[in-house]
């Protein structure tokens, strides 16, 4: 990052020695430290990405950072969000990490929007920043965050996870391929679970999101060989790191020669579902079944089928008595096992998975299904407190 | 794509092109053609196939061909966490 305008900052004594360790390395130094000083970050999200990213960040010294979330801690996100703390459950996602970052380092300027990153404020928020961090956790956004830093020229340090697996490069169009140059569309809805629904390993994040600043840090300093070009494939349980090349896509639309998306346009509608609000089932709302509906047709029916598409395990955390489980990773070779004649409700933990399923249920014939809108956690919210919530 | 492979991280087919390697996969494992193959029997747009760490894209597409000991990696996007406010 050339055009980091070093003229006028220094350090102070308590500067100096805070960071000292960077300091003695040669190839960054009183000139580098400088450079992280007189520095500006985006980071878009404060989860489990964003928690690393951020704290590492404001260690080294990176003179602004900015944070954007619009949601609030719950105990579910303490598992690998520590950016929080059991002390900021209930609060602003963006007050809590604000607090965290000027206690881990009080000498730099953390500023916070507390509102969703979309189409209409992207472009004003991220404007002043240096580099973008795409710590974002659905499609939208993450389309969101690649196009604006095409549009304003700024590289966009790039990361994603599942369960044990992530992802991480760092996409400059300016110097290298965009986001839309590897998937030039998103997956249909439903496709591709969500750690929500999947799980995640508490560290990979932590794991990704550290190269993530490192990577940061290297196009600050502009020191060694980025990312830019190759994306990182990181799997814990093999701890396997492959790399891959990637090369511009020449039919890419926002970054290709003949582009045709110039300005941020309608991501929700561009990947099919909504960035920050709950979904209808994807097949449509006739297919949805809500929990006290359910429990109303059970009264009528007790022999109305439940199939339960989550995972064996998790059914010992919380189940419905007299399931049929058949996970989604095996129910399109278990169809034969399912009578379509007989009606049926498909559920699953929060609502994805029984849609995902509902999807290939209609599309192998059946229409006498509905899913479980919510799934058991909201069956746990509003018909049986006794079940816990997960 | 572990969940769809019995678990698995790696598996060895034989196949002599990329084509014949997603065609064998998935009538090895039917719930894994769900995802990868669209209604057409297409590789899915959000899927991405690198042999030996260079995307087919480069070579020459589905019809790549494969040799014994090519690395083939199949890589979806993923979008990471969202909690109990987001879409799922």
């Amino acid at each position: 990052m050339s055009d980091i305008q070093l003229h006028s900052v220094t350090l102070s004594h308590e500067e100096i020695l805070r960071y000292s360790r960077h300091l003695l390395i040669p190839e960054v130094g009183l000139e580098g430290q400088l450079r992280l000083k007189a520095s500006s970050v985006l980071v878009i999200g404060t989860g489990g990405l964003g928690s690393p990213v951020s704290l590492y960040l404001a260690a080294a010294g990176v003179g602004r950072i900015g944070i954007v979330d619009y949601d609030v801690v719950d105990s579910t996100n303490l598992q690998r969000q520590v950016v929080h703390s059991t002390s900021t459950l209930g609060k602003r996602k963006v007050e809590s990490a604000y607090a965290r970052l000027l206690d881990l380092n009080p000498l730099i300027q953390v500023d916070t929007y507390d509102e969703p990153f979309t189409s209409q404020n992207a472009m004003r928020i991220a404007r002043d920043y240096d580099v973008i961090v795409d710590c974002t956790d659905n499609f939208p956004t993450r389309y969101l965050s690649n196009d604006i830093c095409v549009f304003l020229g700024k590289p966009n340090v790039y990361g994603s996870i599942y369960r044990f697996d992530g992802h991480a490069s760092v996409f400059f169009a300016q110097q290298g391929p965009c986001y839309r140059c590897l998937f030039p569309e998103p997956p249909p809805p439903n496709m591709v679970p969500t750690c929500a629904e999947g799980g995640v390993l508490g560290i990979v994040p932590a794991t990704i999101g550290s190269i993530q600043a490192t990577e940061t840090l290297k196009l600050l300093l502009g020191l060694g060989s980025s990312l830019i070009g190759r994306l990182l494939l990181y799997n814990a349980l093999d701890l396997s790191f492959d790399f891959v090349e990637l090369k511009k896509n020449p039919k890419c639309r926002v970054c290709g020669p003949e582009a045709d998306i110039t300005e941020p346009i309608d991501y929700e509608g561009f990947c099919g579902v909504p960035a920050h609000e709950p979904a209808e089932g994807a097949a449509g709302p006739e297919w949805d079944i809500t929990p006290l509906e359910l429990k109303d047709r059970l009264a009528q029916d007790p022999n109305l089928i439940l199939l339960d598409v989550r995972e064996p395990h998790e059914l010992r955390i919380s189940a419905l008595p007299g399931v049929l489980n058949i996970p989604l990773g095996q129910l399109a070779a278990r169809l034969s096992e399912l009578d379509s004649a007989r009606e049926m409700v498909v559920l699953c933990k929060s609502g994805m998975r029984s849609a995902h399923a509902l999807e290939l249920l209609l599309s192998a014939g059946f229409r006498r299904v509905k899913h479980l809108k919510g799934g058991i956690n909201a069956w746990a919210r509003q018909v049986d407190n006794r079940l816990p919530v997960y | 794509m572990r969940y769809y492979l019995e678990g698995q991280s790696e598996v060895e087919l034989p196949a002599s092109s990329v084509a014949e390697l997603l065609s064998a996969l998935a009538a090895r494992y039917p719930s894994l053609s769900f995802h990868l193959l669209d209604s057409d029997g297409n590789l899915r747009r959000h899927f991405n196939v690198f042999v030996n760490g260079v995307h087919i894209r480069e070579l020459n597409g589905l019809t790549t061909p494969l040799h014994p000991q090519d690395k083939v990696i199949l890589m979806a996007s993923a979008s990471g966490g969202k909690g109990e406010a987001g879409y799922v």
